[in-house]
């Protein structure tokens, strides 16, 4: 046996507890277990070997973590909370192999012709009427339906950049996964409003998957293959920048220099890419953005956990939304905690997913507002779901596309 | 497990639900520690009841089944106070109701679980707050408040929790449902609910909590006097004190605690060069309110203040205090174990005490990180360390002992807010004499003759001339 390996940063712990309100499992489940100082706790004897890897109620408290991180914006030490649950599910993985539908699902997405195959279908289903016929059923299925139905196309009509706007760096946007496969008018907004703002759209043939649904799940390897891949395809590209759209892909892609810290022959490269890493409100907030009215709306915003709390952003996306000049737009009283989302969570613990997702949709409800704005497709799909299953008529929108539709506006008058 | 925890464990899950009783070695691990790390002790078993039937059920089937058991809020408290060694454990924190907020009475009824800051959270839209406020009040509940009579840096205008109690529901140690209620001014007798406040979880659970609410000041100044020597901050404490201004806040950072937190996220703009800073808090009617600033101002710079700077909208003070309230927990920083001391000492003698800890904290060859409530002399040395290293924590505790001894020469006392708890327990006989000690048993034994709360906490078990032969009270 090898000897037990120490759980870097969980020893700036020092369990003063001011994480767990700042945590959506614990406040739900009332079970210090589901709070972050009890995982820690948890990691921490799994890692030095007191606590087996199998052990099956550690295992149900750390599949119950969110990932959110919200407990790292609460935490005056600094616990690198989001790397350590990788780690510990890493090791986990190996004693414990996931279940065969997210083995599936992850095999999916980094297979770029079986994710296009999948996500045409999803489109059809969609496109039939299907996904949102059989959202009414219950459970799991309904929930993915209904996840799939609220996924849009494109609403805003092309335009060029004005003549004068002073030309900006070469930027190279991820198209990523899910994104292009259901939410592909997010990223032509990505392109159009970027480029409006003075950014020259480059291609990246080659991208890929970024991984962080990989990593989160602890198939360390396959995340590893698919950052390598990404950062030989933007760095091909020459962009100065990559514009991230997804929260949570913007997250894990500032970390391939963490996720590839170990590999000698990539890791300063992972390095450099790490750096050039942007996500779609930092590049605009950075030239301004240009202004534009926004269709007169009262909008609920509600900032996704790897925005504010993984990539630590909130006034960048603050001022992507205020180029829309809105008098009636204010933050969800509860933006700053999960939806319940969190990648492939609301599938895999679809239940305690939805009873995490109840008090958000109470605050949108609460907001009278007729239309909530969240930078994350997770996040937009499954706040969406949950609306589209409480009959509520509140759209969910990407804050680029609101941007990019006031840009068309005034553009195409 | 023996047979009787299985058996107690049944009979509670009867109660709660078995998903609210931990009886597993890995689900109990993290209820091993409070807020002060250092200290492991296994619970016999975890129990959390979710509301107040079920909480004095549990407390009966304790009862009858002569079980020991300790209550527990947020696990924020940080003198050991709410471990369990070996005995049932019971959590408090599902029951985190507000019951009643009266915004005319200004008082609020609230369950024990309800965590401090979200009781002001709630009586903010009505123009009024929950005036203690410890530096845990993001995680802390108001029923850990209550046991340990928690204090906060606004307590030195305001008072501690037992200022702020009006009335508690309780069930006694038996099993036996009180109300315990503040005598107005035709009650005779005892004041039971002053006794019960502080108590440290040895005379009962409360299920309920009515406690006042305070009107939110016209107006509110934040300063921050930044200091070259420790001993100039301390000296414009005594000074701002004697001019009998009453600062809401007065609390004093030193240099090692302002390098830990400009570190962290909740960096609040301390200078990293100073060796102390004063954080000073007026607040009440705008009327005056500039008068006490330009004074509090001069006196810092009488006492060698290079800076006061002053804040008075909401955010920029909500950074200040951000930086003062997380210290505690930004020492994971410096190292992963910490001591903290809680010792009060009079005011005038601030200076003297604290250059006695910098001596003693130099002869063991340890670090002292000073952040605590200046303008009530309670201090607490944080002492960051590597528990893993076992030389320098028998450093670490031969250091602790010397600065209590310190402290209670100064004709100080060993906690100002924390509580005796465990960590502080040998201490209280360098505090208190046979005499005293003994009598603190008898007024225990009158709430909880079976001695079945919180055993071996406070006073020190061999002090109690019947107390050692009783099951609760183990060694």
């Amino acid at each position: 046996m090898t000897a037990p390996k120490p759980l870097a940063g969980a020893d700036l712990c020092v369990h003063c507890g001011f994480c767990t309100q700042a945590c959506p499992t614990y406040l739900t489940l009332d079970d210090e277990n589901d709070s972050p100082r009890g995982r820690i706790v948890l990691m921490k004897a799994i890692a030095d070997g007191s606590l087996a890897v199998a052990d099956p109620a550690a295992a149900l408290h750390l599949d119950q973590c969110l990932g959110c991180r919200a407990c790292e914006t609460a935490c005056p030490s600094g616990v690198p909370y989001g790397h350590l649950l990788e780690e510990t599910r890493a090791k986990m993985v190996e004693r414990r192999p996931l279940s065969l539908p997210t083995r599936v699902l992850l095999y999916v997405f980094a297979t770029p012709t079986l994710a296009a195959a999948f996500f045409s279908a999803g489109r059809a289903l969609r496109a039939l009427g299907l996904a949102a016929l059989l959202s009414r059923l219950p459970g799991r299925i309904g929930i993915m339906m209904a996840t799939l139905a609220v996924s849009h196309r494109a609403r805003a009509r092309d335009y060029r950049p004005r003549a004068g706007t002073p030309s900006r760096e070469d930027v190279a946007v991820l198209q990523g996964c899910v994104m292009e496969g259901l939410l592909a008018p997010v990223n032509r907004a990505t392109e159009r409003t970027l480029a409006y703002n003075g950014y020259r759209i480059v291609s990246s043939p080659g991208q890929k998957c970024c991984g962080a649904l990989h990593a989160h799940a602890g198939a360390r390897d396959a995340a590893r293959a698919l950052a390598r891949e990404n950062i030989a395809a933007f760095e091909a590209s020459g962009a100065a920048y990559v514009a991230v759209n997804s929260a949570g892909c913007g997250a894990a892609m500032k970390e391939y220099d963490h996720l590839l810290a170990d590999d000698e022959e990539w890791s300063a490269r992972a390095r450099t890419f790490a750096s050039r890493v942007r996500d779609v409100s930092e590049l605009l907030a950075a030239a301004g953005p240009i202004q534009a009215a926004g269709q007169p709306r009262k909008l609920a915003v509600d900032h996704p956990c790897h925005l504010q709390h993984a990539q630590r952003l909130t006034d960048p996306p603050a001022k992507l939304l205020a180029a829309l000049r809105l008098t009636d737009a204010h933050d969800l009283p509860d933006a700053s905690s999960c939806c319940g989302a969190a990648g492939l969570y609301s599938l895999e613990n679809p239940g305690l997913s939805q009873r995490i997702l109840a008090p958000k949709m109470a605050s949108i409800a609460a907001s009278g507002a007729d239309c909530v704005a969240t930078g994350n497709p997770g996040c937009m799909m499954h706040i969406g779901a949950g609306l589209l299953r409480a009959g509520s008529r509140v759209s969910v929108r990407h804050p680029v596309e609101l941007l990019d539709e006031a840009y068309s506006r005034e553009a195409n008058v | 497990m023996d047979s009787n925890t299985r058996i107690l464990a049944d009979r509670l899950a009867n109660i709660v639900g078995p998903r609210h009783v931990k009886t597993g070695a890995s689900e109990l691990l993290v209820y091993e520690n409070d807020g002060l790390p250092g200290y492991h002790k296994r619970p016999r078993l975890f129990v959390a009841p979710g509301n107040r039937e079920e909480a004095i059920a549990v407390v009966q089937a304790l009862a009858a089944a002569n079980a020991p058991w300790v209550a527990r809020g947020a696990g924020t408290g940080l003198s050991g106070g709410s471990l369990a060694d070996g005995v049932v454990m019971i959590g408090m924190q599902r029951m985190r109701r507000i019951l009643a907020i009266d915004p005319e009475a200004r008082s609020a009824t609230v369950e024990p679980g309800v965590v401090n800051v979200s009781l002001t959270k709630a009586a903010t839209p009505f123009g009024l707050h929950y005036a203690p406020d410890p530096s845990s009040q993001a995680a802390c509940t108001i029923g850990g408040n209550v046991a340990e009579n928690a204090g906060g840096p606004h307590c030195l205008k305001y008072g501690v929790t037992l200022n702020h109690v009006l009335a508690a529901t309780v069930v006694l140690p038996d099993g036996e449902l009180l109300e315990l209620r503040t005598p107005d001014a035709d009650a005779v007798g005892f004041d039971l609910l002053g006794a019960f406040v502080g108590s440290e979880g040895c005379f009962g659970l409360a299920v309920d909590i009515t406690v006042r609410l305070t009107p939110n000041p016209e107006r509110i100044c934040t300063m921050l006097a930044d200091f070259t020597t420790v001993d100039g901050a301390a000296d414009a404490v005594s000074t701002i004190i004697a001019a009998g201004i009453v600062p809401a806040a007065l609390e004093l950072v030193d240099a090692g605690t302002i390098a830990a937190v400009e570190a962290s996220i909740y960096a609040a703009g301390y200078p990293t060069d100073a060796a102390a800073c004063l954080l000073v808090e007026v607040d009440g009617p705008a009327a005056g309110l500039d008068d006490d600033v330009a004074e509090i101002t001069r006196h810092c710079t009488a006492a060698g203040a290079r800076s006061v700077k002053t804040a008075t909208d909401a955010a920029a003070r909500a950074k200040l205090w951000q930086g003062r309230k997380k210290a505690f927990g930004a020492m994971g920083r410096v190292a992963p174990t910490l001591a903290v001391q809680d010792a009060v000492v009079p005011r005038t003698r601030l200076a003297p005490v604290l250059r006695e800890v910098a001596r003693i904290a130099e002869k063991h060859g340890i670090r002292v990180c000073n952040v605590f409530h200046a303008g009530d002399g309670n201090l607490h040395p944080n002492i960051p360390y590597n528990g893993h290293d076992s030389a320098e924590a028998a450093r670490v505790h031969a250091a602790c002992d010397e600065i209590m001894a310190a402290c209670i020469a100064e004709g100080g006392s060993i906690t100002g807010e924390h509580g005796v708890g465990l960590d502080k327990l040998p201490y209280m006989e360098d505090l208190f004499t046979p005499d005293s000690l003994d009598a603190m048993c008898r007024l225990r034994d009158a709430w909880d003759p079976a001695r079945r709360a919180n055993p071996g906490k406070v006073v020190p078990v061999h002090r109690c001339r019947e107390w050692m032969a009783t099951p609760a009270a183990r060694s």
